[in-house]
């Protein structure tokens, strides 16, 4: 907060809006690699159709691998936005402000994302209609709405929608600035979803609680959406180490430290790519970092349970499913890198205010915490299949292709390009924000400190 | 002052706070006293109980589950009260101030605890039963850790509670010192150890109270883990359950905040307090309790559905001992009065935003935990010693019913932790003098344009 610079309305607009209203020069380069590797990942998928999935390392035991971690990763990652902006606009924090927007986006594209690769990962991806939808009213054959499988999408579906309300809701105002600052065709694009917004008392009372109802009516949803993934695992009894009943928080604080930590690596890129050094601020990489430790503690809690409880009921499968995981190659090298980037590596650095405050240093340990959470996905879901050998006779472990890889990497490509073109269309720092902050922050001097204020409106 | 139908704040003049707080420990007429006596008259009870139980029910294991409950509902009632004021200390928010000294009284009761554990020591099954070591978090450690280490986490939570809650009190023991005559200047001078407010001081005693509050946290996980599972979960063949730790955590924090809106609601209602305890502790209390409502049936849920979709055997046992089978009635009540009603009676701002709403939430949220208790250690108590090798639950016991040993313990248990806190507020103001100065430098009360406000200063 100390580091915050008084500027001016205008300041603001002109600075926010350099990405929307011209083109930084490395924009249209940037944006046209990233359009050929997805280009080339889309080619991929068609492939696989036509070859179908034995392009893929799947294969008998193991039919869950790569496709399916990176779908539970992208959801994870889709948890930054309502814990990001929902949770801290309940609780007010002030710091809140620049990150929200981004945050948002980050959970809509990594949703869309996400509902790629069951899609991907169904082989015939026509198929999954089958499974969602009653298609043979004869011979009676019905989804099982009760499975977490029909309500996985169900659930993904209702948090997108929600999610992309939630993110118009808070650009009606900045839609306003823009078309207030566009000609043509732009202009008129502008004009419709502004829908009329002036800034008068009523609108924004209007927003504002719109904003604060929804982001309480996000909140369980936020939490239902991975919950519902981890049950998809945990109420299989048929594989070692996923029958648990940690699943669901385990999953969604797994989820909140690699969403935070995405939304980190995403506003270091946003301070670099646009230079918005006067509204990203080295306090809230701060706070985002403070937060994460926090949330990094609660999440090595978790594991900590998880695998101990595996123990506990003393059966020897699920003592060597985790012998296996822990002690045996290649097993023992994912695990030991998941714990070092996950934990044991970012959170003691976050200790120091200096490493909390550089910048650089935050977005490596960023992306560190969710290359461990990504290996977390991967060994929960593989190495407890690759043990279900009992009724299918085989014994080979699972090394995922090219294919696959090439496609996790499309992924990123995939979820940078749409931020990208997003950032040319709406602005990634929310306007309306920053404003507001200058007009209820403050300073008092107490004693020989000048600290700064914040008015908070009391509830009548 | 802003709204003066209900809201007030403290007296901006600090001699005034020093008199008004300092005065209230003096206060106190015949019915106090009368208090006083039937208290320490009703304490007694917990050694008649507990000496009536040792000589009735004998070595009688299956009888003991009431005692355990008492234990883990003292534990969970008070042990949370003191996260009030941690967590608003890390968040630095102000709003907490004027409650923090009853959190952290509430939270040193914790020798009531102590006291209850010594008959369970006796009556607690070590690792080794029939010449066979069971299931338990212990793993291969000596014959008799559960009992060392409950009993040490004990005395380390009550240690630790009143470390911070003695720290938090120096300033104020100061002002005693400088401001009262007679026992009370004494007991100032030896407790505020040369306290002059110097600003080495301060940042020392901030430095201080930040360390052991993160302690006493991670002490209150700590214990909260291995009570529950010594306690409960290994008593019972077959139940093994992950969340269940934190599930017990999460209720003891949504318990410990239900104390100390209770202790607020009488301080500030029978001690005259209106211009300290404010509608603002209410109000925010009353959402952290709601949002530990949420979360006591999120982890509850998420043990409830991986055990009733598994269908395995001891799945099924777990909802026959726990859910569906003796404690049935008990549950629902417990879930009307830790979920339900707390739910729908606290989602209204009007009644957060109120002193009786969040009151009275608190009281059905104790009741709640209370049932809760009862219900997961009493049938875990009663099952029969001789199964406790097998894989899973056969055999599910009978209801049984408190004796008049149990409401004799329960009542001395109570009973003497009101005579502690009526003790403890006869020697410290139950309202921190140095945390109202605090708050009036910190936060003042406004108008911004038409709407009333706090104007909050945060300093790094």
């Amino acid at each position: 907060m100390q580091q915050r610079k008084s500027v001016t309305q205008e300041y603001t607009n002109s600075v926010l809006l350099n990405g929307t209203l011209e083109t930084p020069k490395w924009w249209p380069y940037l944006v046209s690699i990233l359009s050929f590797f997805v280009l080339v990942g889309i080619g991929l998928f068609f492939v696989q159709i036509y070859y179908g999935l034995g392009v893929t390392g799947l294969s008998r035991p193991v039919y869950w691998g790569l496709y399916i971690t990176t779908f539970v990763f992208w959801v994870g990652i889709s948890h930054a936005g309502i814990m990001i902006s929902a949770i801290l606009r309940l609780t007010q924090a002030e710091w809140r402000r620049p990150v929200t927007r981004a945050a948002e986006i980050l959970t809509i594209f990594s949703l869309l994302t996400a509902l790629v690769f069951p899609l991907i990962h169904a082989g015939r991806t026509w198929r999954i209609i089958y499974w969602l939808l009653p298609f043979d009213f004869a011979r009676g054959i019905w989804p099982n709405i009760r499975s977490p499988l029909f309500m996985d999408p169900i659930a993904i579906g209702t948090y997108l929608t929600g999610s992309t309300l939630f993110l118009f809701v808070a650009l009606i105002p900045d839609l306003a600035v823009l078309r207030d600052r566009t000609t043509g065709l732009r202009k008129g694009f502008y004009t419709i979803l502004a829908m009329g917004w002036r800034g008068n008392p009523r609108q924004w009372k209007m927003q504002v609680v719109g904003g604060i109802l929804l982001s309480a009516l996000m909140l369980p949803i936020f939490v239902s959406v991975h919950s519902i993934v981890s049950w998809d695992f945990a109420v299989t009894i048929g594989v070692e180490g996923w029958h648990s009943t940690i699943f669901a928080p385990y999953f969604v604080i797994g989820a909140v430290h690699s969403g935070v930590s995405a939304v980190v690596t995403m506003m270091a890129l946003m301070r670099w790519g646009w230079g918005w050094n006067d509204f990203i601020r080295p306090e809230h990489f701060d706070a985002l970092a403070r937060l994460l430790t926090v949330v990094a503690t609660a999440w090595l809690g978790f594991t900590f349970l998880e695998l101990l409880f595996s123990l506990y009921g003393l059966d020897a499968p699920e003592i060597a499913l985790r012998e296996m995981q822990i002690f045996q190659y290649p097993w023992n090298m994912l695990f030991l890198l998941f714990l070092l980037t996950g934990f044991i590596i970012p959170v003691p650095m976050w200790l120091f205010k200096r490493v909390r405050t550089n910048i650089a240093l935050m977005f490596w340990s960023s992306i560190m915490v969710n290359i461990g959470m990504w290996l977390e996905r991967f060994l929960i879901i593989v190495p407890g299949l690759s043990r279900k050998t009992p009724f299918v006779f085989t014994w080979e472990s699972y090394t995922p292709s090219w294919f696959e890889w090439y496609i996790l990497f499309w992924s990123f490509c995939w979820v940078t390009l749409l931020m990208l073109l997003f950032s040319k269309v709406f602005p990634l720092v929310p306007l309306f924000e920053q404003k507001e902050s200058e007009v209820f922050s403050d300073s008092v001097k107490i004693g020989r400190a000048n600290v700064p204020t914040i008015f908070r409106e009391e509830e009548e | 002052m802003i709204n003066q139908k209900k809201h007030f704040w403290p007296p901006s003049d600090p001699a005034v706070v020093r008199t008004e707080l300092i005065n209230n420990t003096k206060k106190g007429g015949s019915t106090l006293r009368t208090i006083v006596v039937s208290l320490v008259l009703l304490s007694l009870l917990i050694m008649v109980g507990i000496i009536g139980k040792v000589i009735i029910d004998g070595n009688d294991q299956t009888q003991w589950g009431y005692v355990a409950a008492i234990l883990a509902f003292i534990l969970s009632a008070t042990g949370g009260a003191p996260m009030v004021a941690i967590a608003p200390l890390i968040a630095k928010a102000s709003w907490a101030r004027p409650i923090s000294r009853i959190a952290h009284i509430i939270g040193s009761v914790s020798i009531v605890n102590i006291i209850i554990m010594i008959p369970i020591l006796r009556m607690l099954p070590p690792l080794i039963v029939d010449g066979t070591r069971r299931r338990s978090i212990w793993f291969e450690a000596p014959n008799y850790s559960p009992h060392f280490w409950d009993t040490l986490g004990l005395i380390m939570l009550a240690i630790t509670g009143m470390a911070l809650l003695y720290s938090s009190s120096i300033p104020d023991f100061a002002v005693m010192r400088d401001s009262s005559d007679g026992i009370r200047k004494k007991i100032g001078k030896i407790l505020s150890r040369g306290f002059i407010g110097t600003t080495v001081q301060w940042s020392k005693l901030r430095m201080r109270i930040g360390i052991l509050s993160t302690l006493y946290f991670f002490v209150l996980v700590f214990v909260h883990f291995i009570i529950s599972v010594d306690l409960s979960m290994s008593m019972v063949p077959g139940w093994k359950d992950a969340i269940y730790p934190m599930y017990h955590t999460m209720s003891g924090i949504q318990g410990g905040v239900a104390s100390v809106i209770i202790l607020s609601w009488i301080v500030r209602k029978y001690g005259k307090n209106q211009n300290y305890i404010t509608i603002n502790q209410f109000w925010a209390l009353g959402r952290i309790m709601f949002a530990t409502s949420l979360m006591w049936i999120y982890f509850f849920y998420s043990a409830f559905i991986v055990f009733w979709y598994g269908r395995s055997e001891s799945d099924a046992a777990w909802l026959d001992l726990l859910i569906r089978g003796p404690m049935m009635y008990v549950f629902i009540i417990a879930m009307l009065c830790s979920f339900i009603i707390p739910w729908w009676w606290l989602i209204w701002n009007r009644v957060r935003n109120s002193f009786n709403g969040p009151f009275i939430g608190a009281i059905i949220v104790l009741i709640g935990l209370l049932l809760d208790r009862i219900r997961l250690y009493v049938p875990s108590w009663s099952v029969n010693p001789k199964l406790i090798h097998d894989k899973w639950l056969t055999e599910i016991p009978k209801i049984l019913y408190p004796d008049i040993w149990d409401v004799m313990i329960f009542i001395g248990s109570i009973s003497l932790v009101f005579l502690i806190i009526i003790g403890l507020s006869r020697i410290l103001p139950l309202i921190g003098v140095w945390e109202i100065h605090q708050l009036n430098l910190l936060s003042k009360p406004g108008k911004f344009m038409k709407a009333h406000g706090i104007r909050v200063a945060k300093p790094d």
